[in-house]
């Protein structure tokens, strides 16, 4: 291997010491995809602990049987913000983040193809995020009224109904995820239109790093599914102020029908929110394995087969609702099948950590530990596609279980290796990796701990979103071990954010290409400039910088 | 070593790369087909669903329909003689065919105006009567607002032609504005399917 | 596009604007006015008629941009020239070998039958009916199976067959599959993973879930009986797949080469 002579480590540019004010103004009025990348992923983790803190008050109230730590109305609050945080105010905000910080760094590019809505967009999420969160002051509303929403994330009709939701939390959530859905979309656009314009001389479709693949797959995805949740939320809107009969059952309207439009948006969004997450291991798994990806390929065809399919899986949301056997066979089939695309990836990472030279680096930590939960997740997905088994738990803890395997044991985790993994791109310093070595197993643990017990006392008949629970029914030691392994993970969190904030100013300047890695934002000095590249790159493979750093065996004699 | 990176270069760029602005509008449409889609499927789910009267049968006439949706349609076609003549470096004919469009969609936003006041007066039908006012007046008033959405912008076209401000260089940003023009047209194929003839049972 | 040889940023980047934070905020107020006073969304309404006017000024006609002023350390990337095709050289792609996916076919299909052969044993001698194994498997998919009379399951019914039948096909099918991909990979004896390993980790998901994925099955069960099935499909299916000479994945030569053109460049056969 030859070192590329040209990359001193240095001390990252210090910053010019400018007054406060005006570097705040400088974040305000950027179109710059990496400060706007920064800013999503910021503020999507202070969301992050936020609704975090919201599921740990939960968890002490479910620590023992009968507790009245919160009561039932304060419970319903807090499952409603935390998942509608959890989905649209971390998962959604960060991804994207991601992808524009990344993308036009990875096909080479200067910037998104609409660099001013891009700010656009970031913006309209965070003022949505903050509106939403204003329904804890201005929702107050007539006298008995709940403050914040408390309807659930994904907010049934005819509980949204004026006669049964008074005062105006619901109008909170309603407005409040539209405005930050228009973001989204704006992004999603974005997203595709960068992907396939703005990619460098030489970058064919088949030469994109695999994660450009899984934010092109995403972005169709956001503009599929967030028109229909919009238009839904426009007519439950109608509904509540101007006295429409949507899912108003008393004249006729269905309150099926939302669920069906929730669930159109709700599956893909699901998506949404792991494909990224794919991305991102695809990308750590091999530059920690020393081997390309296993698969190429047949990962491209799998990602748009699973944008496809995830279009007609919405309703094994719904089995229990009675939507007859022919739909329900339907749904449970083709849910079935869209297991086989997501399992070819799984095949696919396995096969390019086999035989690798793996370097347990704190990414490939948290990119490992992704897979393997996410493996779990996947299986307990499946057996929830089996319409009897589904019937039998449906609502109960053990779907509680299963999605949190799927995103935060698949996409938090992921994010966390995501971060890991750049961070030392965009600030110019490494993180610690001791810090991150214990952060990660400390994190697995206590996600292990909280999550898994919760298919148990799901199998045991445990329904979700109760505030409490009687004694003597076997339920209180899978419920305090679930409990026990929130302040694990809550020490978790706070050593990774601890790790961030103290190597910004503390950690080993990074170089360019701290982790030997071959994709093309690891050839622009980190943090890189402004325009990111001094002169356009070019590519003549899918790996540039290995060509680069092996001249005798260069990719493009595989192609 | 250029030349041969070159070479090279030449052998492996993509000739084709989509324009972003084409690539942006398109992505554009789709989401919005997506937003409508879901107003349609509502309208169709409740057609013969309601509890209580008026019923579309009862108060939608097909004959200002048909009207309005000849002057909707016939409006893709001068937005299309628009664009040609700007291409052409015609700030005339530009002028000409695009105030033809938006005197034609004026006509199609008046046509709705006038039936909503006769439903509104004579048929005492709003948006919380009954199911179909429900889903007649989202699905109509979205398209409106689309519609009166395009009136607006290629009225600002035309306004920055009469100032002097459009060159033929700016041909492919005014083709975009067309192309949202077009898909509120293919829009009201949907919606005149419909409201028009499905639930009023002409096509049943 | 062939009118636009030049890509749109490659000299410039866009100059930092206001003007996308003002429409967003007039957005987010427009929008808050409808829950809280009318006068948040009029203001609302003016920042973003403001807001998006400003835009507009922004890119039309021409799009502001900023001239680039570069800042080194960084690694120009450019393709590099492609060594003359020689020998071919090996990159390391594992695994390297595993079976041809249609032992796996085959496989299944034996596995399949001989679990076929063992279950329809077990149906007649403690059942009196081959029928019943194929009838409760379909428990799976419908539900109301449960509540079934004995002499019901035990009874020939062709709906069922078929169902069963296409069921038990695919999972076989399915089954050989991940033999061939997966025999290769186990360290040693490969057979005893098939015909121990296999047989066992399935008995055990089985075992745990089957009251919920089909409780009609649980009902009448033998779980003896069931054990035997599946190392019946294991042994089977194990020795059919690593009957098959393994195959090398080639992952390393060109796709040309391994579509069997150019043979005599790509030197493997």
């Amino acid at each position: 291997m030859t070192t590329l002579s040209t990359t001193p480590v240095t001390e990252p540019a210090e910053a010019a010491r400018e007054p406060l004010a005006t570097r705040l103004h400088r974040w305000a009025i950027t179109v710059d995809h990496k400060r706007l990348g920064i800013m999503y992923i910021a503020s999507g983790l202070v969301f992050f602990v936020i609704g975090g803190l919201e599921a740990a008050a939960m968890r002490a109230q479910l620590a023992r049987a009968g507790n009245d730590l919160i009561s039932p109305q304060v419970f319903n609050q807090l499952f409603t913000m935390h998942g509608t945080t959890m989905v649209f105010l971390v998962g959604m905000p960060v991804l994207l983040g991601f992808g524009n910080y990344l993308i036009p760094l990875m096909i080479g590019a200067r910037d998104m193809a609409f660099p001013r809505l891009n700010a656009f967009g970031f913006w309209l999420f965070l003022f949505g995020g903050l509106l939403l969160y204003f329904s804890y002051i201005g929702a107050q509303g007539l006298y008995g009224a709940s403050v914040a929403p408390d309807v659930g994330w994904f907010a049934y009709a005819p509980l949204t109904d004026r006669t049964f939701s008074r005062g105006n939390s619901t109008d909170y959530w309603i407005l409040g995820i539209m405005v930050s859905g228009f973001g989204s979309i704006a992004t999603g656009a974005n997203l595709v239109t960068t992907i396939l314009c703005m990619r460098c001389k030489g970058m064919t479709l088949l030469r994109m790093p695999m994660m450009a693949w899984m934010m092109l797959v995403v972005g169709v995805l956001v503009l599929t599914a967030l028109g229909p949740l919009t238009a839904a939320q426009v007519m439950l809107l109608f509904d509540r102020h101007l006295g429409a009969h949507f899912f108003d059952p008393q004249q006729g309207g269905s309150a099926v029908l939302w669920q069906h439009f929730f669930w159109f948006f709700g599956h893909p969004e699901v998506y949404i929110l792991i494909l990224p997450a794919f991305g991102f291991a695809s990308e750590i798994i091999p530059t920690f394995s020393r081997k390309v990806l296993f698969g190429y390929p047949l990962m491209v065809a799998a990602t748009v087969a699973i944008g496809f399919i995830s279009l007609s899986v919405w309703a094994h949301h719904m089995f229990a609702v009675g939507m007859g056997p022919a739909l329900n066979a339907f749904f449970s089939a083709m849910t079935f099948i869209i297991a086989v695309p997501t399992g070819i990836k799984i095949f696919n990472w396995i096969g390019t950590m086999w035989g690798g030279r793996i370097r347990f680096e704190p990414p490939m930590l948290f990119a490992t530990g992704f897979v393997a939960m996410f493996v779990i997740g996947g299986l307990t997905g499946v057996m929830l596609a089996m319409v009897p088994f589904d019937w039998q738990v449906s609502d109960s803890y053990f779907v509680v279980g299963h999605f949190h395997y799927v995103l935060f044991g698949g996409t938090v985790f992921a994010i966390f290796g995501a971060i890991h993994y750049w961070y030392p791109k965009a600030i110019g310093r490494m993180l610690d990796r001791r810090v991150g070595v214990w952060s990660f197993w400390i994190l697995f643990i206590g996600f292990n701990l909280t999550f898994f017990p919760m298919h148990i006392s799901g199998l045991l008949g445990m329904p979700r979103r109760i505030y409490t629970y009687q004694p003597d029914r076997d339920l209180e030691l899978w419920n305090l071990i679930s409990s026990l392994g929130v302040p694990i993970q809550m020490l978790g969190v706070s050593l990774v954010i601890w790790n961030l904030v103290r190597s910004a100013f503390k950690g080993a300047p990074a170089g360019p290409d701290p982790w030997d890695a071959w994709t093309l934002e690891w050839s622009t000095s980190s943090p890189p400039p402004e325009h990111n590249f001094d002169a356009s790159p070019a590519v003549g493979s899918a790996r540039p910088l290995w060509d680069l750093k092996h001249p005798e065996d260069p990719d493009g004699r595989y192609e | 070593m250029a030349a041969t990176s070159d070479a090279l270069l030449a052998a492996a760029d993509p000739a084709w790369r989509p324009s972003r602005g084409k690539t942006g509008t398109a992505c554009l449409i789709a989401m919005e087909s997506f937003f409508f889609g879901t107003f349609v499927v509502a309208y169709l789910f409740y057609v013969g669903k309601d509890v209580a009267g008026p019923t579309p049968k009862e108060c939608l006439e097909l004959g200002p329909a048909i009207f309005c949706s000849i002057c909707l349609f016939s409006s893709s076609a001068t937005v299309v003689a628009a664009v040609k003549a700007l291409a052409r470096g015609s700030r005339a004919g530009f002028e000409f065919w695009m105030g033809l469009t938006l005197l034609l969609g004026g006509i199609f936003l008046a046509g709705t105006a006038i039936e909503w006041k006769g439903l509104i007066e004579d048929h005492s039908l709003t948006i919380s009567t009954n199911l179909f006012g429900t889903t007649y007046y989202s699905l109509v008033g979205f398209h409106a607002a689309h519609v009166t959405a395009g009136v607006l912008v290629l009225g600002l076209l035309w306004t920055l032609s009469k100032l002097g401000h459009l060159t033929p260089s700016d041909a492919e940003r005014v083709e975009l504005v067309s192309w949202y023009w077009h898909f509120v047209d293919v829009v009201w194929i949907f919606v005149f399917t419909s409201v028009y003839l499905i639930s009023t049972g002409v096509l049943s | 596009m062939s009118e636009r040889p030049e890509l749109p940023y490659s000299r410039e980047v866009p100059t930092p604007t206001a003007w996308p934070l003002v429409a967003a905020f007039g957005t987010a107020l427009l929008f808050a006015g409808i829950v809280t006073n009318l006068s948040a969304s009029v203001v609302g309404l003016v920042l973003l008629v403001l807001g998006s006017a400003g835009w507009f000024r922004v890119v039309f006609p021409r799009e502001e941009c900023e001239r680039i002023e570069p800042t080194g350390g960084q690694i120009p990337v450019l393709p590099v020239p492609l060594p003359p095709r020689e020998a071919p050289r090996k990159r390391l792609v594992l695994p390297v070998e595993i079976h041809p996916y249609r032992a796996g076919l085959f496989g299944g299909i034996a596995g399949g039958i001989a679990m076929g052969v063992v279950a329809a044993a077990w149906g007649v001698m403690e059942h009196q009916s081959p029928w019943l194994p194929l009838n409760l498997l379909v428990g799976a998919v419908n539900p109301t199976l449960a509540s079934a009379s004995e002499a019901e399951l035990a009874a020939f019914n062709p709906g069922w067959l078929a169902i069963a039948g296409g069921i038990h096909l695919v999972l076989s099918l399915l089954t050989g599959l991940l033999y061939v991909v997966s025999l290769p990979m186990m360290p040693r004896r490969p057979i005893l993973f098939g015909v121990v390993v296999v047989p066992v980790i399935l008995t055990s998901i089985s075992w745990s879930v089957m009251g919920i994925v089909n409780p009609a099955m649980e009902e009448y069960l033998s779980w003896w009986w069931f054990i035997g099935s599946q190392v019946a499909f294991g042994a089977v299916c194990g020795v059919v797949v690593s009957r098959f000479a393994k195959v090398s994945l080639m992952k390393d030569l060109d796709l040309a080469t391994r579509m069997g053109i150019e043979r005599s460049e790509g030197g493997r056969s």
